[in-house]
């Protein structure tokens, strides 16, 4: 089991209150009709699934019901870092990967 | 023999009502349960950062909403709990939800109008329980993940966790004992947890 800092209710919790819900910082198409087919699939469908470092969206399920950022290390389960929505991770992989840009999901309410 | 009362059959065998009638109203009952039934129940929400939303709901409630994670404030029957940065619970007196909510909403717009806000009447989505006694820690301990000790869980504090894998709001209060917000949905599946759950220290529904 995880135990999660929650970066809002400002607590550590356990697992059982929150769900993951996929990799974090993927920003939508700005106007959609306008890029490839191709471009519209790797948005839609294509994630990063990193050995190592990976940034992660968790929501508080049982708790506050806020989406945040988790950055884990998908070889050791290890969380080095929680984060707000809007906010940029402190630890980053070694080998950078393609710069995570200000999340777009928004204030998730 | 046939006059006897008791068989091995009887003895080892749970009727389906068992739960329901088994261990409840002991009469030194380690866990007593009080449903603070018909509360009005309000969840509000607003930008705190915003200082006419805080002053209109303040005027209303006369209480300032808590704005620091996992608190309450409770004044003159008004309980309000800090659900996240955003969002909160307001349990006002039964059928005043009506009238708290009207105030709220013009209050609001006496400030500045078109303030984005949300206040929901959810009353008869979920009740307000009441559980005391001597077994309440270790009740506890079996029933939710979080660590309810006095060290982490002190008076005031308000956290929203799960209870027997459903979603509750708990609060602790002055007296020892904790409020639980649980919803009307889960509320037989929660009864039978805790009839369950208590059937060591007794049960009392008071």
């Amino acid at each position: 089991m995880h135990h999660i800092y929650c970066p809002y209710c400002e607590e550590t919790r356990e697992e059982e209150e929150y769900s993951y819900t996929g990799e974090a910082h993927i920003e939508r198409p700005k106007d959609p009709a306008a890029i490839s087919d191709e471009a519209w699939g790797d948005y839609l469908f294509f994630r990063s699934n990193p050995r190592g470092i990976h940034h992660e969206m968790w929501y508080h399920a049982a708790g506050c019901r806020r989406y945040f950022n988790v950055t884990r290390n998908t070889q050791s389960y290890e969380i080095h870092e929680t984060y707000k929505m809007g906010e940029l991770p402190t630890v980053t992989a070694q080998v950078p990967t393609p710069a995570p840009k200000a999340a777009q999901q928004g204030e998730a309410s | 023999m046939t006059n006897s009362t008791h068989n091995a059959a009887t003895d080892v065998m749970e009727s389906p009502l068992h739960h329901h009638v088994a261990h409840t109203n002991a009469v030194d009952a380690g866990v007593v349960m009080t449903e603070d039934k018909f509360r009005g129940h309000l969840n509000l929400r607003g930008n705190p950062q915003d200082a006419d939303f805080m002053a209109a709901v303040a005027s209303v409630l006369g209480m300032a909403l808590p704005t620091e994670p996992n608190t309450s404030v409770r004044v003159n029957g008004f309980v309000a709990y800090w659900l996240c940065p955003n969002e909160w619970l307001l349990i006002v007196a039964s059928g005043a939800q009506g009238q708290v909510e009207a105030d709220l909403r013009q209050a609001v717009a006496d400030k500045g109008g078109n303030q984005h806000i949300a206040v929901t009447d959810v009353s008869s989505g979920q009740t307000l329980v009441n559980l005391s006694g001597s077994g309440l820690a270790q009740l506890l301990q079996k029933s939710t993940v979080y660590d309810c000790h006095e060290s982490n869980f002190p008076a005031g504090k308000v956290v929203q966790t799960t209870f027997a894998k459903t979603g509750t709001t708990m609060c602790k209060l002055e007296d020892g004992s904790v409020d639980l917000v649980i919803r009307r949905s889960f509320s037989d599946y929660f009864f039978l947890w805790l009839a369950d759950a208590s059937e060591e220290y007794g049960l009392r529904i008071a």
